[in-house]
């Protein structure tokens, strides 16, 4: 059993700068946690203070309920693999691996058992032998791994471990990860500033912003219904299009009216706009690049637009276009149903229209910039 | 393309060549004042010059100033004739094309090269110069001043038997300076190490005020402290013919001050390994034994190199802890005593080469083992500190 | 003196911006100075309240503790023992009974006699038993200086220590209170391996310091305040007492000293020689320590490792061989002259290399360049070798030729990283006593300022006259050398603080990385 609570945890420099305010989380037993957030938010210092690295300057960390505040990190019971790797270079990979076991003093056969074990798993068994220097970047990670998974920890904790292999290994190793935590079943704590990595390998992904926690949820509840505008720009790529606009409420309906078109909220969302008795105001919209598409021609729905760039991405276009008044908005297109004729007057300084239904928007308070659908 | 007009190449260096032969004037003037000659003429001044180049010796140490300065203007004069020279072939030949511009520098190239190994040679002479006259003086037999020659006219050992016969001190010297050395070679490392790793390494709310503290402390010239530290010597009985232990002990103890080199080296190392160490469960010592000294090797060599030649070439304290006793000199101060007044000088002079044969030659050899962690450590840690 | 914008500093010439730069750098010396004395008034007032505030933590513990923290300020480390912390408790105890045993057994006397340092000098007495006069001595003024000293920092230790002992028993309280356990002895000892680790490190280092270097100097600063020489040795002849500023009047006075120089005169002329000496030593080794490393370096240069090799070798023969050999070597009667005036008639007469003035001071710097080249080329070729290839690459791409490499690129970051290096070979040439005393002694010797304590000569330091003064045997006046000492580490003090004032640069390393 090893969940991880933290309670209003607080890191405060020297020099009062604050690094991490105020956190609050609860993980439970064997659950894959992400902090994802730009650099500079937070997310490694959180995660050093769990790990005994730095000084909790307020609040509490428990582990597996006992308050670990003031254990070292030896005491606590955790495992960590780091950004650099941080492997011994004096030592082979065996004896990297096997170090913590024999600080244990654990019996020499028992060690060789664990160690081997491990370097199966991960398929480094070819390289017991060999000194770090001698390994590529994404062997290392591998050895780095295995050096934590031998320690049977209550805790996983990762610093940005894909942040220095090459795209083609990041992908490669993502798949990796989910494989081990799959055999492992333990608790991971996972730091990255990618997001994509925080939605492949998260149970629930911790968004963070300048100390702050800007969401805490699943994968699909920060995606689908981020509760302010800075998640929702986060997550997903390309960027969701944010657009300034009016919200409107005729008779029971909701319009918007973004760049003079006027567009019905529809559904769900309608309901719930009724159902909190929203007011007309101006707010900020928010529409995902594959939620817009094109319109055959202009309407009252649609919104007139000039194509700037057009982005190849293989399967899909993404193409990024401008309305009268300068906004920059991105469209995204799947290739597979488009028409030669279509396709070619997809040029630069095309004119085009571009519409969406009322199911997709997003809806945040132009002050607060938080979702008016969510509490 | 050069929008400016600029002269041709070939009159600038006219132009410098005249400027040179110019400033020759006054440099007449300011040679016959350093001579004393101020009441001869012009022209007088310059012919006693002319003549004087033609017959240089024998030259009057007191009017050095006046040999300098015609030597200034003689280098003045020829610059200036080149560079007449090279600026007449410039001007016949006129502008040149890319190519012969090419081939001119890869000539210049070669020119500058020859120079340069030359004057390495001349360097490497003249810094080897010395020792090599040692060695020879000190294989002379048949006198032990100083003489106008350099190769002996008897070769023999006898000098250095009789710096380890009966009468001579130097053999107790001699022990006392390596008893010194090794025993500072091995404290004033781990000293060194221990106070270097823990400014690297940890960082606690003294640091930065200990080591303001210790730059101010190493204002202060050491050699004040050791008169009272005589004082507290021989209260202890550690000083004239028991210097040794005294001396140890001031050498190692305030050596902790010298942590800059070893303090940089450990710098370069990652604190991530600490880290990963700590969170695999080694206590911090641990960290130091297993994980940091197995990877400085270079930097502990070079503090015990370091360490351990320091003593063999110590004056000031050595001499005051010994205080006029010989028993407890060190190779330095007691062969200072060799040649303290003319008539010792007269009969140690060889005496004193030999022995500075027999006290190099371990320590040179040493150091010529060593001497790629010595530059390991010059170059990394000493320019970082 | 307009502060000029980005890019109307762009649009200046050369020559305008030099002397910007210069009338902007006298025009902030003011300001400097104000923030400076701002600085130290600021620190002061800062050590201050934090006095304040520990004496109101103090008085806190006491009126809130409970009656073990009560009784711990009486005996100390009572509060731990009855607490359970028996290791600590036992060694706060320890402590105070040893320094309570101490000052009550001599710690007591040294500190009385302190201010008058000893009452009664050795007296003349007779013993009746061999017949003959014997010397009855009593007081030493130099024991009593150096233990009335050590007591004070015994004392000072004390109530750092008690101090600990106080706010210990406030910490162990407040944990108690919150429901925690106190560490245990065994935690206690598991702590010097680990996180208190570098206590332990630096408890050996530290001490060695402390006694070896910090107690001499505060004593040696105390002397200077005192007469202490070789006829006031404080024992067999004469006591000294305190002379207040007497000693330093002394130095700076411009009297004449029997009948030769004022004492202020020859202190200036050596200072001025000292200054002029460390400049010379120290930059003439640092730009011919480079340029032999670039010439070695040079591409098209063979045998590098031959010439490398030849002049690291002169590093590794002890100094003081090679000096006192050369010293003899261009001696009136040295082979030099021997054998170019005596054997080949070259000169008129024998080159007085250590006799005259200028000659003297000129072999010095020359000779301190034959020694100190060989360390800074080796410096300076690890510098070259590490700057990184890309920059020379791409200021080729740019079209710089060979020499403005070197300007642009070699010399800027060689003396960017070598600027602090310079500054420290600086205070290190100001007291480089090897180099001066084995070469010259000090020759040739002045003859209007050797009455002034020891035989003084043109090219002496500092140091060296701060030498001999204290080797004077009977003359030997060590008041006056303290004096010495402590106006070196004053010019000394003030240097650094300058050029580290002027080259803030020197801590902007992210330049070049």
């Amino acid at each position: 059993m090893a969940s991880v609570k933290l309670t209003n945890v607080k890191k405060i420099y020297d020099n009062k700068v604050v690094a991490v305010h105020d956190f609050n989380l609860d993980i439970k037993d064997k659950e894959f946690v992400v902090f994802v957030g730009p650099s500079g938010c937070g997310k490694s210092t959180t995660l050093r203070m769990v790990a005994g690295l730095e000084e909790i300057s307020e609040g509490t960390v428990e582990i597996d309920g006992e308050v670990v505040n003031d254990l070292q990190p030896k005491d606590r019971n955790i495992a960590m693999v780091f950004q650099n790797y941080a492997l011994y270079p004096h030592m082979t990979v065996y004896d990297n691996i096997a170090f913590s076991l024999r600080l244990q003093k654990l019996p020499e056969d028992v060690i060789y058992n664990k160690v081997t074990n491990a370097a199966e798993i991960l398929g480094i068994t070819d390289y017991l032998m060999r000194k770090p220097r001698a390994l590529s970047g994404g062997q290392r990670q591998r050895v780095a791994i295995g050096r934590a998974m031998v320690r049977d920890s209550k805790v996983f904790l990762m610093d940005e471990p894909l942040s220095n292999l090459d795209a083609k290994l990041r992908n490669q190793m993502r798949a990796e990860i989910i494989l081990l935590r799959q055999k492992l079943n333990t608790t991971f704590i996972y730091v990255t500033h990618d997001q994509t990595e925080a939605m492949t390998l998260g149970d629930r992904i911790v968004i963070m912003k300048d100390g702050y926690i800007m969401q805490v949820g699943t994968p699909t509840e920060v995606f689908e219904m981020p509760e302010n505008l800075f998640v929702a720009e986060f997550i997903g790529a390309p960027k969701m299009n944010i657009m300034h606009t009016e919200l409107s409420c005729e008779n029971g309906k909701y319009y918007v009216h973004p760049f003079g078109a006027r567009l019905p909220v529809e559904g769900d969302k309608g309901a719930k706009l009724n159902e909190l008795r929203v007011p007309g105001k101006q707010i900020i919209l928010g529409v995902r690049p594959e939620h817009i598409q094109l319109a055959k021609e202009a309407g009252p729905n649609t919104i007139p637009v000039k194509l700037e760039v057009n982005e190849m991405m293989g399967s899909e276009l993404h193409l990024h276009v401008y309305t009268e008044d300068g906004t920059r908005l991105i469209v995204r297109v799947p290739t597979i149903d488009l028409d030669p004729e279509q396709r070619n007057s997809l040029v630069q300084g095309a004119a085009l229209n571009i519409t969406f239904g009322g199911k997709v928007m997003h809806f945040f308070d132009k002050e607060t910039e938080h979702n008016i659908l969510l509490p | 393309m050069k929008t400016r007009k600029s002269l041709p190449s070939g009159i600038v260096m006219l132009i410098v060549a005249a400027c040179l032969i110019a400033v020759c004037a006054p440099l007449i003037l300011w040679i016959r004042h350093a001579a004393a000659m101020d009441s001869a003429s012009f022209m007088e001044t310059c012919q006693t010059i002319v003549h004087r180049i033609a017959h240089p010796f024998p030259i009057d140490p007191d009017h050095m100033g006046a040999v300098l300065l015609t030597i200034l203007m003689l280098l003045l004069l020829a610059i200036a004739v080149v560079l007449v020279i090279v600026a007449v072939i410039n001007l016949l030949r006129g502008p040149r094309d890319e190519q012969s511009r090419h081939m001119g520098l890869r000539t210049a190239n070669a020119i500058s090269n020859t120079a340069i190994h030359i004057l390495l040679v001349v360097i490497s002479v003249i810094w080897l110069l010395p020792f090599i006259f040692i060695v020879l003086q000190s294989f002379r037999v048949e006198s032990t001043y100083q003489v106008g020659y350099i190769i002996p006219e008897k070769w023999g050992f006898d000098n250095y038997v009789s710096i380890f016969s009966a009468g001579s001190n130097f053999p107790r010297w001699y022990l006392n300076t390596f008893i010194m050395a090794l025993a500072t070679a091995v404290l004033q490392t781990v000293i060194v190490l221990c106070m270097s790793y823990t400014l690297s390494r940890f960082r606690f709310k003294m640091r930065k005020p200990l080591m303001k503290f210790m730059l101010v402390l190493g204002m202060f010239p050491g050699i004040l402290g050791m008169i009272i530290l005589y004082r507290i010597l021989s209260d202890l009985g550690l000083t004239q013919a028991h210097a040794v232990p005294g001396l140890i002990l001031v050498y190692v103890a305030s050596s902790g001050m010298g942590y800059y080199v070893s303090k940089g080296f450990f710098d370069t190392i990652p604190k991530s390994l600490d880290e990963a160490a700590r969170v695999d469960g080694a206590t911090r010592a641990q960290v130091l034994f297993k994980i940091i000294l197995p990877l400085s090797k270079p930097i502990v060599i070079y503090t015990i190199l370091t360490a351990f030649m320091a003593p063999w070439g110590d004056f000031v304290f050595a001499k005051y802890a010994s205080m006029n006793n010989q028993l407890g000199m060190n190779v330095a101060v007691g062969m200072n005593t060799w040649l303290a007044t003319p008539s010792m000088l007269f009969a140690n002079y060889t005496k004193f080469c030999a022995g500075g044969v027999v006290v190099a030659i371990p320590v040179v050899i040493l150091f010529m083992c060593l001497q790629r962690y010595y530059v390991e450590g010059v170059t990394g840690g000493a320019v970082k500190g | 003196m307009r502060k000029y914008t980005d890019l109307e500093y762009l649009k200046l010439n050369k020559w305008q911006r030099a002397g910007h730069k210069i009338l902007s750098f006298f025009a902030g010396i003011p300001q400097g100075i104000w923030n400076f004395i701002k600085k130290i008034g600021l620190g002061l007032g800062k050590a201050g309240k934090a006095i304040g505030a520990e004496f109101k933590d103090i008085v806190d513990t006491f009126v809130h503790g409970d009656w073990k923290t009560k009784l711990s300020f009486p005996i100390m480390g009572f509060g731990s023992i009855a607490r359970g912390q028996v290791l600590r408790g036992i060694l706060f105890l320890l402590f105070e009974i040893i320094f309570i045993g101490y000052m009550v057994l001599t710690g007591g006397y040294w500190l009385s006699m302190l201010p008058s340092l000893g009452k009664q000098g050795p007296e003349k007495g007779y013993d009746p038993i061999y017949d003959q006069p014997i010397t009855i001595f009593h007081d030493d003024s130099f024991k009593i200086l150096l233990y009335g000293v050590l007591t004070i920092f015994f004392i000072i230790a004390f109530i750092y220590t008690w101090r600990v002992n106080v706010r210990q028993n406030k910490i162990s309280e407040e944990i108690l209170k919150s429901g925690k356990k106190l560490k245990s002895g065994k935690d206690d000892l598991r702590s010097m391996v680990d996180d208190n680790f570098h206590k332990t490190l630096l408890a050996l280092p530290m001490t060695g310091i402390v006694i070896f270097t910090v107690l001499p100097m505060v004593f040696m600063v105390l002397v200077a305040f005192t007469n202490y020489s070789a006829a006031y040795n404080g024992y067999s002849n004469n006591l000294f007492h305190w002379v207040g500023l007497d000693k330093f009047n002394q130095l700076l006075s411009w009297k004449s000293v029997q009948g030769g120089q004022s004492y202020a005169a020859t202190f200036g002329e050596i200072l001025v020689w000292t200054l002029i000496w460390a400049f010379l030593a120290t930059f003439t080794n640092y730009f011919l320590g480079i340029l032999v490393a670039m010439m070695i370096n040079k591409k098209g240069i063979q045998f590098k490792k031959v010439w490398r090799t030849i002049l690291v070798l002169t590093i590794a023969i002890p100094q003081f061989i090679s000096l006192m050999y050369v010293s003899k070597l261009f001696a009136e009667n040295g082979y030099f002259n021997l054998k170019l005036f005596n054997d080949m008639h070259l000169f008129t007469k024998a080159l007085p290399f250590w006799q005259d003035k200028t000659w003297a001071r000129v072999m010095v710097v020359l000779i301190n360049i034959w020694i100190g080249i060989p360390y800074l080329m080796l410096m300076a070729t690890g510098i070259l070798m590490n700057i990184p290839q890309d920059l020379y690459e791409s200021a080729k791409i740019d079209g710089a030729s060979a020499w403005q490499q070197y300007r642009k690129i070699t010399l800027p970051y060689m003396l960017f990283v070598t600027g602090p290096y310079l500054l420290t070979s600086f205070i290190g040439n100001m007291n480089n006593f090897n180099v001066i005393y084995l070469l010259t002694g000090g020759a040739p010797v002045n003859p209007a300022a050797s009455s002034a304590a020891g035989s003084v000569g043109y090219t002496d330091l500092l140091i060296t006259w701060l030498f001999k003064i204290t080797q004077g045997g009977e003359k030997a006046d060590y008041a006056l050398a303290s004096v010495i000492g402590i106006l070196v580490f004053l010019v000394v003090s003030l240097i650094s603080l300058v050029v580290y004032g002027l080259m803030p640069s020197v801590k902007n390393e992210e330049d070049f990385q």
